[in-house]
């Protein structure tokens, strides 16, 4: 089976999705104060749909492992980050353990910290599990993200528990939000060409052969594995301050599955596939839910009946995994349509 | 004492009977059948919602709709899905898994619906002095009963042995005469009928179905296949059996730290998959790509 992948650098495939990322998120994002809010939350997605590209759509092992680091990047940040009279006195916080009350640190600074301890922890974990394969490995990483979960609801000198941490500090400039995707996008486009993605694509398409080359998978996997756990950190920062919250359900079954959707759905071997499958996740799920407000979409006022709109997202998401199992964009990167010549 | 052990036996029972829902299907065509919880959901939604009739009724009718619901999975996604990367299957399922708990909660509402099934089972009796819930005894009853059926039905009859031959490979066994697509929605209807019997024993001990009933179990004994060993039935069955012990002994063992039980079954099954990956019945290691 081929999947896709590039090799060399061309400057559309590159420039094409940041195009597309800047104009998306001036017209949408622009539009209307909900449509920004919801382009900012999409920002924070496409993020961390860029780091399961990195690993997932790369090595093609499945990993349920990521809700993990984005939990872990957005718990750092936002303990980090919340206001100290918030950590002393917010209910939720009241058995916090005294040595996390008083830290306090800049926004931004929290972002790098939260994808430092992200990685770091995918480090230490991915130096176990990536001796794994195939389901094995992916229930393994589900097992870490349940871990997790469990700790982090149960524990109450952590963290908030099974409630939510308020006052995290917004971030409302969409700009801000759009340059961190950018940046990611610039650093995992460099990675998916460089001897790392180009080995570890290697290892996908053919696991016995790689090694016969002298690629070590282990090693290629846990490097992979790494960075794409320090971006899912910094996507899960991002989020608590778009939300200006942090609360661990955020991070469990759903928020696994709707990423991993948005990866398959694009097509998950491409930068171009994750952007597309975040938009076209988000754009399908915001233009029902205002049918189902009876809000007209584009001048026209179509109704549906209240609640049958996730059934329609589940539906458009299975209907498209068998129209094309690939993705939409069949794991190609940006390319302009060519011109024909008469 | 006695009362933990036979409900540590009872819940192993229980994912087994699961982990072999889950392992037929996985055996004839590599899909972790997530959308699985889903039938067990059905099941129990029609149990709940027929008990003016007899058990015996409502179960024979609960088995009809699963094994349909079954069925119907598989005509109308998986069909269509056959020889596509294991991973892109499984997300599938998901998918699947999603669409039936939304149509679930337009049908029946997000709050539970409830109701006694089988009263007579409920309460306990005393041993020796010793106070044993019935539910328990019933459930190891129903579980050894049911595991032995399926023991006789995949060692000692054809589609039995069709079923194994083709968990073992599926294309020499299409080319020695085994009709995939009629064994494939075999193994579906199969697996809706166990089901639809956990679905039974579970609505025994908790009558409050909402839509994400299936869930916690069907991830628990998808765990407990990849640990027992997803190549074979009996692997599956004896991971299933093995989670449900150790998550039942932690609740037990753990007292007020019962909170963290899932974490200390997971780092088990951590150390379970670093120590043999191939799960504890298999021989050698088989890269696969999932």
């Amino acid at each position: 089976m081929k999947h896709g992948g590039v090799t060399k650098f061309s400057i559309q495939n590159l420039l094409g999705p940041i195009v597309v990322l800047i104009l998306l998120t001036q017209f949408v994002g622009g539009a209307s104060t909900s449509l920004q809010l919801i382009t900012q939350f999409a920002l924070c997605l496409f993020v961390m749909v860029l780091a399961l590209q990195v690993f997932v759509g790369n090595s093609g092992v499945l990993s349920f492992g990521h809700g993990a680091f984005a939990l872990i990047g957005s718990y750092t940040s936002a303990i980090l980050t919340a206001p100290v009279n918030i950590k002393e006195n917010a209910l939720a916080m009241n058995q916090l353990w005294e040595p996390l009350v008083s830290p306090q640190v800049n926004v931004y600074a929290s972002l790098a910290i939260s994808a430092a301890v992200s990685g770091l922890i995918a480090a230490i974990t991915g130096s176990l599990l990536m001796r794994l394969n195939g389901l094995a490995a992916g229930i393994a990483t589900f097992a870490l993200l349940g871990v997790a979960y469990n700790v982090f609801f149960n524990n109450k000198k952590i963290g908030p528990g099974s409630q939510a941490l308020p006052g995290v500090p917004w971030i409302t400039n969409t700009w801000i939000l759009l340059l961190l995707a950018v940046f990611t996008l610039i650093i995992v486009y460099l990675l998916n060409i460089s001897w790392i993605g180009r080995t570890l694509r290697a290892t996908r398409e053919d696991a016995m052969a790689a090694p016969a080359l002298g690629i070590s998978i282990f090693k290629v996997r846990l490097i992979a594995f790494t960075i794409s756990g320090a971006i899912a950190g910094l996507a899960g920062g991002m989020y608590s301050h778009v939300a200006g919250t942090f609360q661990v359900q955020d991070y469990y079954l759903e928020f696994t599955f709707v990423t991993l959707s948005m990866l398959i759905v694009g097509g998950s071997a491409s930068i171009w596939g994750a952007l597309v499958g975040t938009f076209i996740i988000t754009a399908v799920g915001q233009v029902l839910l205002m049918m189902e407000q009876d809000i007209p979409v584009f001048g026209l006022q179509v109704n549906i009946p209240l609640g049958s709109r996730a059934v329609i997202i589940a539906l458009t998401f299975v209907v498209m995994l068998l129209w094309r199992s690939g993705g939409v964009t069949n794991g190609k990167e940006f390319s302009l349509p060519k011109l024909k010549r008469k | 004492m006695v009362q933990s052990i036979l409900d540590a036996i009872s819940l192993g029972g229980l994912y087994s009977l699961a982990a072999l829902g889950l392992g037929l299907v996985f055996g004839v065509m590599r899909l972790v059948n997530f959308a699985h919880a889903e039938l067990i959901t059905i099941a129990a939604y029609t149990l709940v919602l027929t008990t003016q009739f007899p058990l015996v009724v409502s179960l024979l009718f609960t088995i009809i709709i699963t094994v349909f619901v079954a069925l119907v999975m598989e005509f109308s996604v998986y069909r269509r899905l056959r020889g596509v990367n294991p991973a892109i299957m499984l997300i599938a399922s998901f998918g699947l898994s999603t669409v039936l708990q939304r149509v679930y909660e337009l049908m029946f509402g997000a709050l539970p619906k409830s109701a006694v099934v089988a009263p007579f089972l409920r309460g306990d009796f005393k041993i020796a002095g010793l106070s044993i819930t019935i539910s328990s005894v019933i459930t190891i009853f129903l579980t050894i009963t049911i595991l032995l059926a399926m023991g006789y039905l995949v060692e000692r009859t054809s589609l039995g042995l069709q079923l194994r031959a083709a968990s073992a490979d599926f294309k020499t066994a299409r080319l020695l005469g085994v009709r995939s697509n009629r064994l494939i929605s075999a193994a579906f209807g199969l697996s809706g009928v166990l089901a639809a019997c956990v679905a039974l024993i579970l609505v025994i001990q908790n009558p409050q179905i909402s839509p994400y009933y299936g869930l916690n179990i069907t991830i628990l004994s998808l765990v407990g296949i990849v640990i027992g060993g997803i190549a074979s039935l009996r692997g599956a069955a004896l991971g299933g059996f093995i989670v449900g012990v150790v998550l039942s002994s932690l609740n037990t063992l753990l007292g007020n730290g019962r909170v963290y039980a899932y974490s200390w079954l997971f780092i088990l099954v951590l150390v379970i998959l670093l120590v043999r990956p191939g799960g504890l019945l298999s021989k050698g290691t088989e890269l696969e790509r999932v």
